[in-house]
């Protein structure tokens, strides 16, 4: 390039000014010439193009299951037999989700689980908020010993105590009181009409195990307010103290106000976990028990045929209309959510130590 | 304040009268009220969690035996339940050593995925916060009855039918095909085993992806901790992306690598679709309350728990904690 030749000319105007001329200014096709063919240009695109497939592929497949769900759904029977049909139904319809609907009873399950899921996650977002916080900011002797506890119930699989579990909450008693005062150990002793209590079938387990912060994933919860509340400031609180605020007076108006994006996660969390739930339900509801998500709701309903050849996949797609009904409630939660919920994470100090 | 406190304690150690208030400090009355937090999670752990992996561990112990009139009586018969589970049932010893086989070929892909595609998403770039969004779904919803019902299609799409539900494996094996690739490579000088677990990860990488969300958000928040005045040096001593990554990301990183890798066994453990646990659910409903279950429950347990303890000695030797205090 000729660079000394379109150097720009210094004109010196008065005492203390001076002008500088550009003779031949760049045109804009250099300009562009300049910025787009050179070599960096290249790879910044080049990179761009690449991580943008790359992203748009595995979004691909993460997504391809919903898109799936949703097209077999609304197949009529017949697509099923048509060999061209491979995901665009020639005759859409709603019939397995008014089957589902109908049969299955899904409002019926949707309404009780929304209870069950809407009282357990706000037990377990304040319950698992007030122990976290404890750990946090608390040095009280078996500090340490109670978080390795906590780590545990994190680690064993609550599969392994299905047995347990059941009979605990089927012959539910606290260190044999209930036996004793029952006439379960003396027989003369009889204060209490029963010698232990059966919570199966009711809500009970869960409202047990939410408010005890032992409830499914409780421990993970735990760990990521306690690291969130280790993050905040200790001066906020003694400054608190200093105003002639209690603890808990500043957990609740100092704390708990600053930690609301953590605790909307921890809320979506537990919320969505209990909603899609189908082992605790599986353990504390019998037949007998109320009717929430589970096995039943994904069996094919009674109204559809599926004795013919293309009946299996007939039934997938009922299974699969009953999938969407009960996704669609958490998609709505979570896109009003979702604001939260990234900031929550991005805030939730899981990177501290 | 400071001389009434002596003064305080000088009247404690010659035993003067009781009557005068203890004087508490601000720590220890601290530490009382920290009880006070956590106090629900000491009464479900001695009410309801303790007695139960104590009732739990029991049972193993124990044979049920029904008693007229409904309920059962423990007749304890010592190890036999674990001799039935481990000599007896060779269907329980299978799936309990393909269960770990896979547990442990799964940690370095699920590690490795998740830490790719939190670099990726931690770059600035249009339509980050909608891609972070599709990454983040599976962590909410495909878990339980989503499962369940995935499970179950997946049954049934294999019998064979044009329709593809996109779960699973049986999907993306119209893409990658094994043969095809073991004969491109038969003449590398890579080992068969090692091309075969690479498409058996690529094949199996809709599972890999649902499973490595909450490992990609605990790698995200990881790289979002790491100073970008480090970066700026490195760039400015110019060093290149590749260099910056393994001098800088990687042992910046490496904390997180460990909590993954321990997060990826205890979800493996505790996942519903976990064969061994499939296996030892259909046990326990074989016959209404098999103790046989919670045996091979514990079995299992203590197997992932030795397998973690071996992961986390391996991989710490080689964590770098960076002083934050200096």
């Amino acid at each position: 390039m000729d660079a000394t030749k379109k150097a720009p000319r210094v004109k010196k105007e008065s005492k203390n000014k001076i002008k500088v001329e550009f003779e031949g200014q760049m045109s804009t096709w250099e300009r562009i010439k300049l910025k787009v063919f050179s070599m960096y240009f290249l790879q910044t695109v080049v990179v761009h193009i690449c991580r943008l497939i790359l992203l748009i592929g595995l979004s691909y497949i993460v997504i391809y299951p919903f898109i799936s769900k949703i097209a077999t759904s609304i197949m009529c029977r017949e697509d099923f037999v048509d060999a061209t049909v491979m995901l665009i139904s020639k005759n859409p319809t709603l019939d397995t989700y008014r089957a589902v609907i109908v049969d299955n009873r899904f409002f019926e399950a949707m309404i009780n689980t929304a209870i069950l899921s809407l009282s357990t996650a706000v037990v377990q977002t304040f319950v698992c908020c007030l122990i976290g916080y404890g750990f946090a900011k608390f040095r009280f002797r078996g500090n340490g010993l109670l978080f390795l506890f906590v780590i545990l119930t994190m680690v064993v699989p609550h599969s392994t105590l299905h047995l347990a579990m059941f009979m605990k909450f089927r012959y539910f008693d606290i260190f044999g009181i209930f036996k004793l005062l029952g006439g379960g150990v003396f027989e003369s002793i009889n204060i209490l009409p029963f010698t232990d209590v059966s919570f199966i079938n009711t809500y009970v387990p869960f409202l047990i195990l939410s408010a005890t912060g032992l409830a499914f994933k409780n421990g993970l919860y735990i760990f990521m307010l306690r690291q969130f509340f280790r993050g905040v400031p200790d001066s906020l609180e003694e400054s608190a103290y200093i105003d002639g605020a209690g603890t808990l007076r500043t957990f609740l108006t100092i704390i708990l106000p600053i930690s609301v994006p953590m605790l909307v996660t921890v809320f979506m969390f537990a919320f969505s976990w209990q909603w899609t739930d189908s082992y605790y339900v599986k353990v504390f509801f019998t037949t007998k028990g109320p009717y929430t998500f589970n096995e039943v709701i994904a069996s094919p309903p009674r109204s559809i045929d599926t004795q013919y050849a293309g009946g299996t996949m007939y039934a997938t797609a009922a299974r699969n209309a009953a999938g969407i009904l009960i996704l669609i409630p958490l998609i709505i939660l979570f896109s009003f959510l979702q604001n939260f919920l990234v900031q929550g994470i991005e805030r939730s100090g899981l990177t501290a130590e | 304040m400071n001389a009434e406190a002596k003064k305080e304690k000088k009247v404690k150690v010659s035993s003067a009268p009781k009557k005068k208030r203890k004087i508490v400090s601000l720590d220890k009355k601290k530490a009382r009220v920290g009880y006070l937090f956590v106090l629900p999670f000491i009464i479900g752990l001695l009410i309801v969690y303790l007695p139960m992996i104590y009732q739990s561990i029991n049972y193993s112990f124990h044979e049920l035996d029904p008693v007229q009139g409904g309920g059962y009586k423990l007749v304890p018969v010592g190890f036999a339940n674990y001799e039935e589970a481990l000599l007896s049932d060779s269907e329980y010893v299978e799936t309990l050593f393909s269960g770990i086989r896979q547990i442990v070929f799964d940690i370095p892909a699920i590690v490795i995925f998740s830490l790719f595609m939190a670099i990726l998403l931690n770059q600035d770039m249009a339509g980050r916060a909608v891609f972070r969004a599709i990454f983040f779904i599976p962590v909410i919803i495909s878990t339980g009855i989503m499962t369940t019902i995935d499970n179950q299609n997946m049954l049934q799409t294999s019998a064979g039918t044009s329709i593809d539900t996109g779960t699973g494996t049986s999907s993306v094996a119209q893409i990658v095909n094994v043969m095809d690739i073991q004969m491109l490579f038969s003449n590398m000088a890579v080992g068969s085993e090692l091309v075969e677990y690479v498409v058996q990860l690529v094949n199996d990488i809709f599972n890999i992806v649902n499973r490595s969300g909450v490992q990609m958000l605990i790698f995200l928040a990881g790289l979002q901790s790491i100073s970008p005045a480090i970066y700026e040096s490195c760039s400015i001593d110019g060093a290149t992306g590749w260099e910056t990554f393994w001098k800088i990301t990687f042992p910046m990183i490496s904390p997180m690598i460990l909590v993954n890798a321990i997060y990826t066994i205890i979800d493996a453990l505790t996942r519903v679709d976990n064969p061994v646990m499939s296996y030892i659910e259909s046990v326990y409903s074989r016959s209404g309350g098999n103790v046989l279950s919670s045996a091979m429950a514990w079995v299992y347990f203590i197997i992932v728990m030795v397998l973690i303890a071996i992961v986390s000695a391996v991989i710490s030797a080689y964590v770098f904690y960076q002083r934050r205090d200096a």
